[in-house]
């Protein structure tokens, strides 16, 4: 798939060349992507391969040296208003990052009232809504040092939803967790791709990217190597790097 | 009528106006400024709880001089050692705190003397008598430090160590009680005082100790008035004094306070049992002078803490981000005022700092804002690390999670990054709080009225020194273990870091 040199307005997220330098050593190299609304992206990569910055950028936690990117057809650079961006952009990561001082509900309504004004009693009502959706309701009044990892992780993603994301990246949200628990996390991540959510994922959940993921991007040493359907990439990769990969995916 | 009224002119003006000429320079504004020691009765001490009455013979003289030149006495007091550098730093115009006239000072200040008086090597009772001063060879003698029977000694000590004899072996100390502590405890020999003292002290020290030797030091025989040099303020002082005397006032004042006669009756053999006064401890347990003092010690420590983090938070913030021109600065800040002694801080802010900006000369500035000033910044270079500290342990994680969810950067500080960090930093500040706490002491040799100073003025007073340390150790031992019980309470409050203590909350 060959893409045109100018963004694309009407995508979710359209990618023109973007770059990222850690002084000399290049991050990310001239990455073209358009993803289009509802679609579900699994990125994979050895480690290394500029996956988590690539993602970073996509919210500006990690500006860009150079390229274009475009978000519902505006453009992100220094003068973006990052609380309006991530507020439409949410973030999951894989060590949870909840506020250990704050209980899970807390947790979930602190930012919707800093950052939208929402008042506090809307707040918890927005936070039981998606505490009981990702099924950690009845923990709603504990710390979390009082929950598995698990659960952590499934409060972290309440605390993405209640600001009404269009767009969450998830950022390896099950490498810290027991195959039990990424079970079910994969099924809530299954359930917000169904609800129409945007969703890029960086993971080593194989079983995610095979049979969730609408286009699994492959990359390597910061460039994106391969942009393909997951029955194509497991099957026949294309790049001898993404045949490697693959191999030691297996092998694990 | 018109003729009286033209004759009370003629001769009231000449003398207004000779009044206004006659006045040394160091008297202005309508007062007269003195610096004093008030731990050395008769000439100038505390008489009675109340650690602002300052009574003595010193004092009867200052108010008499005030009173000679028609303006008002303010008196300031301090320790020993903070009188002459106080007196060149122009915090006050005369020093009258039975200091004796000496040549060595007399370099620097002009000098009045006012009374005459002899030096006395005083020892326990039962102690024999001796020839000269020589005979202390070997022998640990202690004086009050700031005064110049030191050097008196170390002259003697030359002409031991030319004879091939073992020196005199001094002990110095900041107040005259605790000279006198030492001969009474048996730590010292014998000490060096003046015999006035003496005579004041009859009523404490009867039967207890017993005059060995009375030496015949030329530089030792008279007290005096110190001002700063100045040949016309000295004439006009010696006027004063010279008149004062002639009509007797002076020697007066001497009997008043039982300076005279033959200080050998000084000593009679009163055997006063010297158990623990529980009457006296209670009695100073419940004063106002100790509850004022106590009071003083900790508003002054908390004001100096909750300056010093309220300026540390910034300092800490700055210090641990990008290297910069600010960074370097606030690290020599860090590291000057970490380095200096607190008490050399709190001596410089008070006497050296108005030789560079004569504002801080003035009287706003007192002692308890020079406190507060000098412990503020010393405190905030401590605290300073343990902020750092508190602020690097929180996870990075955090900051990247409130950013991720659009929070702002002071949104990010106030609701996710100090809440954790007080909970790091909280035991050490307490710590740190606890230890100001009986650093304020050192306020003392500044003259703020903290509750070591108050102790210090009640021992000279009465010598009852036992009573008056007991019941300032269970005032700071009150308030400390207070804090301690605070920090308790407070740590209580932060069950989310421990998992076993927030799940037996919750269940």
């Amino acid at each position: 798939m060959q893409l045109s040199t100018s963004p694309d307005p009407t995508a979710r997220i359209s990618i023109r060349g973007l770059s990222k330098f850690y002084k000399d050593y290049l991050a990310l190299d001239r990455i073209d992507l358009d993803i289009s609304k509802g679609e579900k992206i699994v990125v994979l990569g050895p480690s290394g391969s500029g996956k988590s910055t690539f993602i970073r950028c996509l919210n500006r936690i990690e500006p860009h040296d150079s390229g274009v990117l475009m978000i519902d057809g505006r453009i992100i650079d220094d003068r973006t208003n990052l609380t309006a961006l991530r507020g439409s952009v949410g973030m999951v990561f894989q060590n949870y990052n909840l506020f250990p001082h704050l209980s899970v509900l807390d947790n979930c309504t602190l930012a919707p009232q800093l950052v939208r004004g929402i008042t506090k009693s809307d707040a918890e009502a927005t936070a039981r809504r998606y505490l009981s959706q990702v099924n950690i309701a009845e923990q709603a009044e504990k710390f979390p040092i009082q929950l598995s990892g698990g659960q952590q992780q499934r409060v972290a993603i309440a605390r993405a939803l209640c600001m009404n994301p269009e767009i969450i990246l998830f950022d390896e949200p099950t490498a810290a967790l027991d195959p039990e628990s990424i079970s079910g996390i994969v099924g809530i991540m299954r359930d917000l791709a169904e609800q129409g959510i945007t969703t890029v994922c960086v993971t080593h959940e194989m079983g995610f990217a095979r049979h969730i993921a609408d286009r699994i991007v492959f990359m390597d040493r910061g460039a994106v190597l391969e942009v393909t359907p997951p029955e194509e990439f497991f099957t026949a990769p294309r790049t001898e790097r993404a045949r490697t990969f693959l191999a030691q995916m297996i092998r694990h | 009528m018109l003729a009286a009224t033209l004759l009370a002119l003629a001769v009231a003006l000449p003398a207004a106006r000779a009044l206004a000429d006659d006045l040394p320079s160091f008297v202005h504004d309508g007062q007269l400024t003195l610096c004093t020691n008030p731990t050395l009765p008769p000439m100038t001490f505390v008489n009675g709880s109340d650690t602002n009455a300052l009574a003595g013979m010193d004092i009867d003289l200052a108010r008499r001089l005030a009173a000679y030149w028609h303006v008002t006495l303010i008196p300031q007091t301090m320790d020993f050692e903070g009188l002459f550098p106080s007196l060149s730093a122009q915090r006050c115009g005369m020093v009258i705190s039975g200091v004796l006239r000496q040549a060595g000072r007399l370099r620097n200040y002009d000098a009045v003397a006012y009374l005459d008086s002899t030096v006395v090597a005083v020892a326990r009772v039962g102690t024999p008598k001796i020839r000269e001063m020589a005979d202390l060879s070997g022998q640990t003698v202690a004086v009050q430090s700031g005064t110049s029977y030191a050097a008196q000694i170390e002259r003697e000590n030359d002409r031991l160590r030319a004879a091939r004899r073992a020196p005199i072996i001094l002990q110095q100390y900041p107040t005259e009680d605790q000279v006198v502590q030492q001969v009474l405890i048996g730590r010292v020999h014998a000490f060096i005082s003046q015999d006035v003292e003496l005579y004041y002290r009859q009523k404490q020290l009867g039967g207890k100790v017993t005059i060995i030797l009375t030496p015949d030091y030329p530089d030792f025989h008279q007290f005096a008035v110190y001002i700063r040099k100045d040949s016309h303020d000295t004439a006009l002082l010696q006027k004063a004094i010279d008149e004062l005397s002639q009509e007797g006032e002076i020697a007066a004042m001497a009997k008043k306070w039982g300076i005279s006669g033959d200080h050998q009756s000084v000593f009679t053999d009163q055997k006063a049992p010297s158990r623990f006064d529980f009457t006296t401890f209670f009695g100073a347990l419940f004063s106002t002078a100790f509850l004022k003092g106590a009071e003083l010690t900790l508003v002054i420590a908390l004001l100096s803490h909750l300056t010093a983090i309220a300026i540390s938070i910034p300092m800490a913030m700055k210090l641990n981000g990008r290297d910069s021109i600010i960074r370097r600065l606030l690290g020599l800040y860090v590291a000057v005022f970490r380095g200096a002694p607190t008490l050399l801080q709190l001596l410089f802010i008070w006497n050296a700092l108005p030789q560079f900006f004569p504002i801080f000369r003035e009287h706003w500035f007192t002692p308890f804002l020079a406190t507060w000033l000098s412990l503020s910044i010393n405190e905030s270079a401590y605290q300073v690390e343990i902020n750092r500290a508190a602020l690097r342990a929180v996870d990075p994680g955090q900051v990247l999670a409130a950013d991720a969810l659009g929070m702002t950067t002071a949104q990010t500080y106030r609701h996710v990054i100090f809440p954790q960090a007080l909970r790091i930093a909280l035991p050490p500040t307490i710590n740190e709080f606890i230890s100001l706490l009986k650093t304020t002491s050192l306020a003392s040799v500044i003259s703020l009225q903290e509750l070591l100073a108050v102790t210090q003025i009640q021992v000279a007073r009465t010598f009852q020194f036992t009573e008056y340390y007991a019941a300032a150790l269970v005032y700071y031992l009150a308030m400390v273990f207070f804090f301690l019980f605070l920090q308790k309470r407070i740590e209580r409050r932060f069950i989310w870091a421990d998992r076993n203590k927030a799940s037996a909350d919750a269940a």
